[in-house]
């Protein structure tokens, strides 16, 4: 029998308080207006799991800038996994072309998908490319980026909260937890699993 | 990439997939490296790591046996490093595969595709099996500790069949046929 999820019993330890959180969004925003000053700078959010980021760290930052935001498929996510190839589900909707462009993830692990995404953006010919992560789980990596802005270097542990989810559920958890293993022993609670 | 590519084990199959999916480009065992050679000259110990991903200039190695029957591999790995210290190669534990596969939702399909069961391996291209089979018991079996002595033309044909064998034996024995 599938067991109920619950979103505060579920999360065996915090991780980063909200507090934690808010301080470093500012830090990054403060480090972001710097480094860009004078320039426009064009965000772009991963759906979903950095949407609390993004709304965060964009409101942190002091710079006339525009936000755009995409999404595409992970593996073993439904439908998408019988093509057995990434597809983009939400494309820009704008031209990135000559922009400065900052890539705006909640966590990067293998690299994997992140590592599509610089190539496709890449395409798209950016002044500049960029990435910030709100979370760098380095003992995951597979594939080598370098990441201009990390909020957090956290351990090999599965968490949610603050955008990241199982199942689609903790999301909207204003810290990162981590996630109790009993949780993810039994099947997950949606079909779509953990798209970090 | 090419669908009859002889995998050893199923994990590798499902790397094989994730990799495919994400647009990344590898090669299966395409290299032999000696790590041990005799006084006579003749290479009595070699290393194949599983996969080459070109565009990253990466030789990626997965294990799914227990951590404390990988002694062996990480012994070889060290070798390795000594010896071509060029070489950017990547060891995947269990853990990580089992971390991989939570990522993706397929936590159940880890429980399959793990240890020495594992190496029943579902051919690439078709779906991987699923977690109905489960690790009963792993052993640090030849095929996936100690391929390294087999000359280098032959490792991944010798090692597969034989592996395919008795792992069709070891599957046929969980399932209590004769």
């Amino acid at each position: 029998m599938t067991r109920a999820p619950d979103l505060h019993a579920d999360v065996g330890e915090i991780l980063l308080t909200e507090e934690q959180i808010a301080t470093r969004v500012a830090e990054l925003g403060r480090r972001i207006s710097e480094d860009y000053a004078g320039r426009p700078v064009t965000l772009v959010s991963v759906l979903k799991g950095s949407l609390p980021f993004m709304a965060d760290l964009m409101r942190a930052i002091d710079l006339p800038l525009r936000i755009d935001l995409m999404e595409v498929s992970s593996y073993g996510g439904g439908a998408t996994e019988s093509s057995g190839l990434v597809r983009i589900l939400k494309d820009l909707s704008a031209t990135i072309e000559r922009e400065d462009v900052l890539i705006v993830e909640d966590i990067i692990d293998t690299g994997l998908t992140l590592n599509y995404l610089v190539r496709y953006l890449r395409g798209k010919n950016p002044a500049t490319l960029r990435i910030c992560t709100l979370l760098d789980k380095p003992a995951r990596r597979l594939v080598e980026i370098p990441v201009d802005y990390i909020g957090f270097t956290i351990p090999d542990q599965f968490v949610v909260g603050y955008g990241l989810d199982y199942g689609e559920l903790y999301r909207n958890l204003r810290f990162v937890g981590v996630l109790r293993p009993e949780v993810y022993a039994g099947p997950a609670p949606e079909a779509e699993a953990a798209g970090v | 990439m090419d669908s009859s590519t002889p995998f050893a084990h199923a994990s590798e199959a499902e790397m094989a997939r994730i990799l495919d999916f994400y647009a990344v480009r590898w090669s299966y065992e395409p290299e032999t490296f000696p790590i041990l050679w005799n006084l006579d000259g003749d290479v009595v110990e070699s290393f194949s790591p599983d996969f080459y991903l070109p565009d990253l200039d990466l030789y990626l190695e997965m294990t799914t046996l227990r951590q404390k029957l990988v002694r062996k591999k990480n012994r070889k790995l060290r070798r390795l490093r000594e010896l071509y210290p060029g070489i950017n190669i990547k060891l995947f534990y269990e853990r990580d595969f089992r971390a991989l596969m939570l990522k993706y939702g397929k936590v159940a399909l880890a429980d399959g595709l793990s240890g020495t069961l594992g190496q029943v391996a579902a051919p690439y291209g078709e779906p991987a099996p699923t977690a109905a089979i489960r690790a009963t018991d792993e052993t640090d079996t030849p095929a996936e500790a100690d391929t390294g002595d087999i000359p280098a033309a032959t490792v991944s044909t010798a090692t597969t069949s034989a592996a395919r064998r008795r792992n069709r034996r070891l599957a046929r024995a969980a399932a209590g046929a004769p």
